[in-house]
């Protein structure tokens, strides 16, 4: 908190508060390339305040940054944002520091002769230019890719986007641009894209986090969300606590966490059986006849998906059927016979957990009197089978009907801070665009090319490589130029080890954008020094589809710059054309007002079309928006005209517009209004209506999919199963969390976490070090028992925060042959004590 | 400084103090410091008495935990004691420092690190600590090597936001090693959480508290 008293801070703070966002409208800094907009209030000990987003998990929590002297010198929870009300988690208290370690980059490195020197902006720009320029005019776009990150902000993401997908095919010699573009999102929820878009054609949750309020269940599906999403699990326990007869937690997990400790009930089930569980709760559910016929005559359809998918363990996919996402009609009739195999009995003997406690919790899930909400986050998502289960829990809701209305939902939290509102909503994927369109389909790249200004061509219909295969492609020297921008795949990719030595032995050249030295910078040719969080004006889009945008609010070190600024520049550098310059095409917004010229037209994409964003005039000062941000008039959305259905929507503001807690909800969902109002001939008595699943005859879908085992299973060489994760007090690759001394002093290294029977079984003692080898490497922690968490028997668990021993360079590169997601939670390994 | 070394020039000192004729009462006399000594050690002042200051469980702690009280510290000095703010004791389950104890300063008899005593932790200041303001953070009580025994976590409801919880991280004496790791990982800069004797408040016991009804 720097030299300011704790009283004088906490009074000045709260006045400020409000005042902040009023006025932060009225400052701008002028002269700045692409002018960002500058905001702060002052306050009586001389420090500027402004609203911004927290810079790590996917909860979004609002906070107050005060600024002195161009620098963060206080924060504060933003009792304004409704995602946290003010409160912060331990990451969020150290917030400030993160910005100023000591290793900050500040100048712009070039490998000369192996080694990372100094250079200065134009230098590393021309030389990434030129590469640009050659590579496409002798290769082609498709020897271009770049891996981003749900921690861009939009406009970073968006500005992105374009520069793969419009802006190289003006200079590749195949006259279109590169789909090999994607986030590290693909690691983190691709699964949980592809189950909403394969269910109910849109992606991102219905519900809303005040879900919460309203539920009296809670399930939490290998979700450790006492640690990961720390505001929102005490959200959960204060629920808990005002009714602690009635609401009831019920854990599912491989391992005994803190979740599992606040929980009434603990389901411990062997790795990948949760699509056993879940789909025995829709067994019960038939079987009791606890579904809700209604409902599954109004909204639902049967299909059946397609089985032995595969794990993607070959190369390009090859052990992966070109069908495995198909999915085809089945009856009713047929789903209930299909699930009819599922058991308590049989559920039990793959589960491993008690026929009781299967009985017990599908009770609570399937009581109609219970207000049902179900969470999930890696568990799910990390899972060679990821996109199934994702959709097995969108069954037991859908068959219950407890869907879009407070208090029942499934909701897929996220890890990243715009995991949601940069990878999904921008679509910064291989095969999207803005607003849920693909590449593939003509129509799509039409409306695209349309607002890009661009020749439809322009944009390349052939899906791109995703993060596992275009890593894999580095290998093999097709992809020659790698640019990396808030990310760090060097740590995080799985079986790490193969591509580190891809990167240092191909010719390819490596671009990474950041603000701290890290794996990936270690393997770079050039080095981009960034701006992080509020260095730069920005915006996040979280979990519950609130955007939430902030001014510049301090200056950054050194020569750091932000990466619009840097893809601005090396645009400005590829030539078109005598005249022409690749910025003038995708970049032509005006100096004075880049950020809301490039936010309007990023948020033409997606207006009258339920995926409507707030006006930037809106973002700014609003503490956070949570789309559909519905405009009420045809005039204003462009596209439908909401007055006649308007009385009747829930939480309208007098400015003609709305922002919609719950989706596919008539009472809260304009859109869904005006469909049940067009469309008397269809019963929609419970004023629900999936009105994009336009496919499917605005039905969603209830998939009927197996158990499947995982790719890789321990056996007696490598008897345990291996879970990697996160920890509280630190984040992902740890390059922002493990440079706050006090985060650090808490926990220093990782740990191999073990089940307290194992561990006396090998006699490792609490701090003994342990190699820890599975057929792709081995790496030495110190052994961890009886801490914070407890493996099942069986199995450990590491977290991958810590650069100094990479569980990934242990794990394996299977992944979800529909969602293309890794599963980074199960692999077999040996351990033994060093 | 090496441990020989360190003896040779404490003596010598002591030796050139006494002939300066300088007082020694206040090198001799004890010190009001705190020492948390290592597991299994006797109640103070058998401790030193037993104590012979060989620096055995020092050498042997696998990490360093253990420090050389000084000459500033009087009768004390060479006696092994935790700054657990520096390095806590990291309870190994095999106790290699009372192993190694030639004498009966640390109590041989003592085999299950979890039965230690070291002290006892207590949120000394109430007004700084994150959790008790509400913030998610419960540092201490993850970090607790006897998680939800030593530390538990007390619920009550976040009176500003009215829609968190504040979880309140409470010691229990009789569980608690005084480890010191709680107070080594409080993240605030001056800690919130620190190890104090086991004995302190009512001894005498002439009256019985009322329990919370079981």
């Amino acid at each position: 908190m720097g030299n300011v008293g704790r009283r004088d801070f906490l009074k000045t703070a709260a006045a400020s508060v409000a005042a902040a966002s009023l006025l932060a409208s009225c400052q701008t800094k002028e002269g700045e390339p692409l002018s960002q907009k500058m905001g702060g209030v002052e306050d009586q000990l001389g420090i500027e305040w402004d609203k911004s987003v927290c810079r790590f998990c996917g909860t979004g929590c609002g906070v107050l940054v005060g600024r002195k002297n161009g620098k963060i010198v206080a924060t504060k929870g933003d009792p304004e944002c409704w995602s946290n009300k003010g409160l912060n988690c331990i990451k969020g208290y150290f917030l400030s520091k993160i910005l100023y370690g000591r290793d900050r980059l500040t100048k712009p490195l070039i490998r000369k002769n192996g080694k990372l020197v100094e250079s200065t902006w134009d230098e590393a720009l021309d030389l990434i230019a030129s590469k640009y320029s050659e590579i496409l005019k002798t290769h082609g776009s498709d020897a271009v890719a770049m891996f981003g990150s749900g921690q861009w902000t939009i406009f970073e993401g968006y500005a992105a986007l374009k520069f793969m997908k419009a802006g190289l095919g003006f200079i590749a010699k195949d006259g279109v641009g590169s789909n090999h573009l994607d986030p590290n999102a693909r690691m983190c929820m691709a699964s949980a894209v592809a189950a909403f878009m394969r269910t109910f054609q849109s992606d991102e949750p219905m519900g809303s986090y005040e879900d919460i309020e309203h539920a009296d269940t809670f399930f939490t599906w290998g979700a450790n969300m006492a640690e990961m999403h720390p505001v929102l699990f005490s959200r959960i326990i204060d629920t808990k606590m005002k009714n602690p007869d009635r609401v009831k937690i019920i854990d599912l997990g491989t391992q005994y966490t803190r979740v599992s400790e606040e929980a009434d009930l603990y389901l411990e089930f062997q790795p990948q059986t949760d699509l056993a569980i879940a789909n025995y709760f829709a067994h019960y559910i038939i079987k009791n006849k606890r579904y809700d016929k209604q409902f599954v005559e109004d909204h639902l359809v049967f299909k059946k998906g397609e089985t032995n998918i595969g794990y993607g363990l070959k190369d390009g996919g090859a052990d992966i059927p070109k069908t495995a996402g198909k999915m085809e009609k089945i009856t009713f009739g047929e789903y209930k016979k299909f699930v009819a195999k599922y058991t308590a009995k049989h559920t039990s003997k793959i589960s491993g957990v008690p026929e009781d406690k299967l009985k017990q919790a599908a009770e609570f899930i399937s009581d109609p009197t219970r207000k049902v909400c179900s969470y999930w986050t890696m568990g799910f998502n990390q899972h060679t089978r990821g996109t199934w289960v994702n959709q097995l829990v969108y069954n037991i809701h859908l068959l219950t009907g407890k869907i879009s209305k407070p208090g029942m939902g499934p909701f897929s939290l996220t890890g990243q801070p715009s995991a949601c509102g940069t990878a999904r909503e921008v679509g910064t994927f291989v095969h999207r665009l803005p607003a849920d369109m693909v590449v593939k389909n003509e129509a799509h790249r039409k409306i695209a090319a349309d607002i890009w200004k661009i020749p439809v061509e322009k944009i390349n219909p052939k899906v791109g490589l995703h993060t596992i295969e275009m890593f894999r492609a580095t290998e093999t020297g097709r992809i020659k130029i790698l640019w990396t921008q808030v990310t760090n795949p060097y740590h995080s990719m799985p079986n790490l080890n193969r591509f580190t030595k891809a990167a240092k032995e191909q010719d390819i050249f490596i671009i990474a954008s950041d603000v701290y030295p890290t794996r990936t910078t270690e393997v770079a040719d050039v080095v981009l020094p960034s701006a992080m969080w509020v260095e730069k004006e920005g915006a996040y889009g979280n979990a519950e589809r609130r955007t939430q945008h902030w001014n510049k609010i301090a200056d950054s070190p050194g020569e750091a710059k932000t990466e619009i600024w840097q893809m601005y520049e090396v645009a400005k550098r590829l030539k078109v054309d005598e005249k022409t310059t690749v910025a003038d095409i995708i970049y032509n917004f005006n100096q004075d007002n880049y950020y809301e010229e490039l936010w309007e037209e990023y948020r033409s994409f997606t207006l009258g079309i339920g995926k409507d964003l707030a006006p930037y005039k809106v973002l700014r000062e609003k503490h956070g928006v949570v789309w559909p941000y519905v405009a009420r008039d045809k005039a204003v959305n462009g596209k439908i005209d909401f007055s006649d259905v308007w009385d009747d929507i829930e939480n309208t503001e007098p400015n003609g517009f709305t922002s919609v807690k719950w989706r596919y909800n008539s009472k809260y969902d304009p859109f869904a209004a005006r469909f049940i109002k067009d469309h008397p001939e269809r019963s929609f008595k419970d004023g629900i209506v999936f009105y994009k699943a336009k496919k499917n005859d605005y039905r969603a879908t209830v998939l009927a999919v197996p158990y499947e085992p995982p790719g890789e299973v321990p056996d007696k060489e490598y008897p345990f199963w291996l879970c990697t994760g996160r920890v509280l007090e630190h984040w992902h690759t740890g390059t922002m969390t493990m440079r706050v001394p006090e985060l650090r002093r808490v926990m220093p290294r990782a740990f191999v976490n073990f089940n307290p029977e194992d561990a006396k079984k090998y006699g490792i003692n609490r701090g003994d070090l342990v190699r820890v080898t599975s057929r792709r490497g081995s790496v030495v922690f110190p052994a961890d028992i009886n801490g914070r968490a407890i493996p099942q028997k069986g199995s450990v668990f590491i977290p991958f925060f810590d650069e100094s021993r990479m569980v990934n360079e242990i794990t394996l590169d299977q992944y979800d042959p529909i969602s293309k997601e890794p599963d980074y939670k199960k692999c077999a390994v040996k351990v033994e004590k060093v | 400084m090496k441990r020989r070394e360190f003896l040779k020039k404490g003596f010598a000192l002591t030796a050139v103090g006494t002939t300066a004729g300088f007082s020694l009462i206040s090198l001799l006399g004890k010190s009001r410091r705190l020492y948390f000594r290592p597991p299994g050690a006797l109640a103070e002042d058998d401790f030193l008495a037993a104590c012979i200051r060989c620096g055995k469980c020092i050498q042997v702690c696998p990490y360093n935990s253990l420090k050389y009280a000084d000459i500033t510290d009087g009768l004390h000095a060479g006696t092994p004691y935790f700054n657990f703010r520096r390095t806590p004791c990291y309870m190994c389950e095999d106790i290699p420092c009372i192993t190694v104890c030639p004498t009966d300063a640390l109590d041989h008899t003592l085999t299950d690190i979890n039965k230690a005593v070291m002290g006892t932790a207590v949120i000394t200041d109430r007004e700084a600590c994150l959790s008790l303001n509400g913030l998610r953070c419960e540092i201490c009580y993850r970090a607790c090597p006897l998680i939800d025994k030593a530390i538990t976590l007390k619920k009550h409801q976040q009176t500003i936001t009215k829609r968190h919880t504040v979880f309140e991280p409470v010691i229990h004496k009789d569980v608690c090693t005084g480890c010191g790791i709680c107070e080594n990982v409080c993240p605030l800069d001056e800690t919130a959480i620190r190890v104090l004797p086991s004995e302190r408040g009512d001894k005498a016991g002439h009256y019985i508290y009322l329990k919370e009804q079981v």
